[in-house]
């Protein structure tokens, strides 16, 4: 049994902890709660639980990582059906085995869940080029408040039968159900994977950034980093591109990238191959929820691809000590700040970026998590007291107090 | 005049260039590429989505029902207006709002055809991936609808995959923006594939690939339909994700070439279509890998074509297989299905014989690579006896893909067709759930009802109006 303090959520404790073994046992849980007025939070490997806000109530964390089984996988199908509390690492490991991959690109993969990755709305730097989990998400199986399991999709790559719920769920922070099960669309692993890092010195960003930006062969992630120490390449202001595919493909693409960079004046490029670039790689996504200290916290604001760049320059002259990543395939900024006060530094980030929202924060800073909700609003409430009617599955965490 | 005072009231409102309300104008708005057809009492060809609004709320303040269409290519009744109402046509809706080729994104109206948005964007060295075969009528609006496929989703994905917002119409006539990038729900994924029943789109965001550095068309003899889709099995096994793969049998290989002259090989059992697409020396190594499979697996050729008039050439024929045969047969009906696609050999020989017990011949042409059929059942509609014998294969031939783990439609949705077939695919209480989705987007169920959902799934549903001759199409 796991210490219930490890289940807080800003100042709340539960007062019990669930475990369910199987997915009647979560629908079963769920029930339980709406029937006696409690509200209940779905828990996987708790990275991205700063992702929202705390739980306006909390009287049961259910902690979903007893369903960690693969439910149907057959590698010539090219899908997969795993219970949501599988591990994304362990998810990698399954399909590693027959050279396949899911691309979820989640921090903390080790402890991160499936399902959880997927609840949290998580798209990494991979989705240019392999699309977002939610695209990769086939069929999917929900526990909802009133006991019941529903299911959407299915163990197809084409599918037209019924809504696509599961986009629904997807990102949704467990307000309308608990996912109890995922199915994906796998893809052939590339056989080839270098990671390349090439510092530049700041009079030479706009240069570099430029000339990496218009590859012909363009890396399945490409991103300028400022900070963000946890990542690849130290502390400097540096561009890191990953590459896949086949070894030609991949040799093609360093030649490419080394020249397109040599022109821009960056005196060097170092190279990670293999497991060294993926093990450099997973660095790159922990970063995205590591913090710098109990009073850091880090926002992510989607954006255009070719803004990445100016927006995080932005940034960092706005608010003083900001560590950046410009994500020039997806367009996403990343912002990370130590702040003594939090309050400003929301505001100001905020102020530069739109629609940021929250991914890690210490247990320390007060910070909403969602900022200004969508002008659709009024129908997401809508969705959530037809899907939880009593207010029973993490009520207050999401956008606009849902 | 009108007949309706439903009618009139949106002519007075929208004038006659917008409403159009005469039976001869009304009955191109009565059917899709499903046999079922019922007039509607009005048709709206809105200039802009506040015409949509206006039409939505005067039919909601007049108790009358809501179809969105597109070109009416779908073959499941999505697009007929079962209980009459408005149908709401974007045919003037058909431009391209902004292309940004930086940021690979593009914003269109939903009457845009599906080619005329390649041919804007090309010589951009973007692309818009899903291609339906029915691109050159199909519209953007119409495939967000259906969540449309086509040959190249094989490796690209399907519609909602390339949808990154919408502009949508609820049932009260008020305006909306989605984007997949915004905190809270993801209104866009639930939006596309919802069949025009949780609100009309006015406006697509789409998202642009560039185009690859290469790319390569292959053809493939076989023996017959099990054996190439053995070979689909198998190249999919070892993890090879071409751009498309598809599938033709003898009959319609032949039928194709009598129209197109594509250069495919007409005494094969069955043709296998490949396209690869790449860097430059993939695409290369790709192709050998794959023809050594296709040959383990009984090809009988291989050959590439040799230049983009010939693979273009290649591809049109593809397309038009469907229409190719409506030269040749007097009635066909196609069934679109899915299937895990290691269970690809076994179910064609499976629908192989559905079609002999019913004595019906049967052609396909499908997206072999999604393990998505289309097997093309021919029938003359005057014979009573075949029009029943269709019916029953068609649903034979689902049951036996949901048998096998798969599903009754790939990319044309459910519509009228198959509503009641849902039940085989979903519990109650899957249903329920999507049901909730409806009550709250549509409470009155005024946008395309009787579509998707199966009779008495939608909670305090009356039966359905109006009868139903055949499930066959012409």
């Amino acid at each position: 049994m796991i210490a219930i303090d490890t289940y807080a959520l800003g100042a709340l404790q539960p007062a019990r902890v669930v475990e369910p073994a199987d997915a009647q046992e979560v629908a079963a849980a769920l029930r339980a709660a709406a029937d006696a007025g409690e509200a209940i939070v779905v828990h996987g490997g708790g990275t991205l639980q700063r992702a929202a806000n705390a739980p306006a109530r909390y009287d049961v964390a259910l902690d979903v990582r007893r369903l960690d089984a693969v439910h149907a996988y057959d590698p010539h199908d090219l899908t997969l059906g795993a219970g949501a509390g599988m591990t994304v690492a362990a998810l990698d490991d399954v399909l590693a085995r027959n050279r396949q991959f899911v691309p979820l690109d989640a921090p903390r993969a080790a402890r991160a869940t499936v399902g959880g990755t997927l609840a949290a709305g998580w798209a990494g730097p991979r989705r240019a080029a392999y699309g977002r989990p939610r695209d990769l998400l086939i069929g999917a199986t929900v526990a909802l408040a009133d006991g019941s399991l529903a299911s959407s999709g299915g163990m197809v790559v084409k599918n037209v039968t019924g809504y696509d719920m599961g986009k629904l769920y997807v990102g949704s922070h467990g307000t309308l159900g608990t996912l109890v099960r995922a199915n994906f669309k796998v893809l052939p692993a590339p056989p080839a994977r270098r990671l390349a890092v090439a510092p530049f010195d700041d009079d030479l960003r706009e240069r570099t950034v430029a000339h990496a930006s218009g590859l012909a062969l363009e890396p399945v992630a490409l991103l300028a980093l400022d900070g963000f120490r946890e990542a690849p390449g130290g502390e400097r202001p540096r561009l890191v591109a990953l590459l896949e595919g086949s070894d030609a493909l991949v040799e093609r693409a360093t030649r490419e990238l080394r020249s397109a960079l040599g022109a821009a004046g960056v005196a060097e490029t170092w190279l990670l191959d293999g497991d060294d670039a993926t093990r450099a790689f997973q660095d790159l996504l922990d970063a995205y929820v590591a913090l710098d200290g109990e009073r850091s916290l880090t926002f992510i604001a989607r954006g255009r691809p070719a803004d990445a760049a100016s927006r995080a320059q932005r940034v960092r002259g706005a608010v003083r000590g900001a560590e950046t990543i410009a994500d020039l395939r997806t367009g996403d900024v990343v912002v990370r700040v130590r702040a003594r006060d939090e309050a400003p530094v929301e505001l100001a980030v905020r102020d530069v970026l739109g629609h940021a929202t929250l991914l890690a924060a210490g247990t320390a800073v007060q910070a909403d998590a969602w900022g200004e909700p969508p002008a659709t609003l009024a129908t997401m409430r809508a969705l959530k007291a037809a899907f939880d009617p009593h207010g029973t599955l993490a009520p207050g965490r999401f956008v606009g107090g849902i | 005049m009108p007949a309706t005072p439903f009618a009139a009231r949106l002519l007075d409102a929208l004038g006659p260039d917008v409403v159009r309300t005469e039976p001869e104008d009304l009955a191109v708005y009565a059917f899709d590429a499903y046999s079922e057809d019922r007039l509607p009492s009005a048709a709206l060809v809105p200039r802009d989505a506040r015409d949509v609004g206006i039409a939505v709320r005067i039919a909601r303040d007049c108790d009358e029902p809501v179809v969105a269409r597109g070109a009416g290519t779908g073959l499941c009744g999505g697009a007929v207006p079962t209980r009459g109402g408005l149908v709401v046509s974007f045919a003037r809706m058909n431009r391209l709002l902004e292309l940004d080729v930086r940021n690979r994104r593009a914003r269109v109206q939903p009457g845009m055809v599906n080619l005329d948005l390649s041919t804007a964007i090309a010589g951009h060295g973007v692309f818009y991936a899903p291609d339906p075969s029915s691109q050159k009528t199909s519209q953007i609006g119409g495939n967000v609808g259906t969540n449309a496929g086509g040959p190249h989703c094989l490796s690209y994905g399907t519609t909602t995959n390339h949808v990154l917002g919408l502009e949508y119409v609820d049932t009260d006539g008020a305006l909306h923006r989605t984007s997949i990038d915004d905190a809270g729900y993801d209104l866009t994924g639930v939006l596309v594939g919802s069949e025009g029943t949780l609100g009309i789109v006015t406006e697509v965001e789409v998202r642009l690939l560039k185009l690859p550095e290469a790319v390569r068309v292959c053809v493939a003899a076989f023996g017959d339909v099990e054996a190439a889709s053995a070979a689909v099995s198998a190249i999919i096994g070892a993890g090879i994700v071409p751009t498309a793969l598809e599938i033709m049998d003898a009959l319609i290989t032949r039928a194709v070439e009598a129209h197109y002259h594509a250069g495919y090989p007409e005494s094969a059992g069955a043709v296998l279509l490949v396209e690869i697409a790449g860097a430059q020396d993939d695409v290369a190594a790709g192709e050998a890998v794959l023809a050594s499979i296709a040959r383990a697996h009984g090809a009988l050729s291989w050959r590439a074509a040799r230049d983009e008039h010939e693979r273009a050439l290649l591809w049109a024929a593809r397309k038009g297989a469907a229409g190719a045969m409506g030269r040749i047969a007097p009635n066909y009906y196609i069934q679109d299905a899915c299937v895990p696609r290691t269970r690809l050999p076994e179910v064609m020989h499976a629908i192989e014989a559905i079609a002999r017990d019913h004595r019906l011949p049967v052609g396909n042409v499908f997206h072999a690579g999604d393990g998505n059929l289309h097997p093309l059942l021919i029938f003359d509609r005057r014979d009573a006896r075949q029009v029943q014998a269709v019916v029953d294969a068609g649903t034979e031939i689902l049951r036996t893909c949901i048998a096998m783990g798969g599903t009754i439609s790939g990319e044309h949705g459910i519509g009228y067709e198959k509503k009641e077939t849902l039940s085989l695919v979903f519990t109650a209480d899957d249903l329920a759930a999507m049901a909730k989705v409806r009550a709250v987007l549509d409470p009155a169920r005024a946008f395309n009802p009787d579509k998707i959902f199966p009779t008495g799934a939608l909670c305090g549903e009356v039966g359905a109006r109006g009868g139903v001759r055949t499930a066959a199409s012409a």
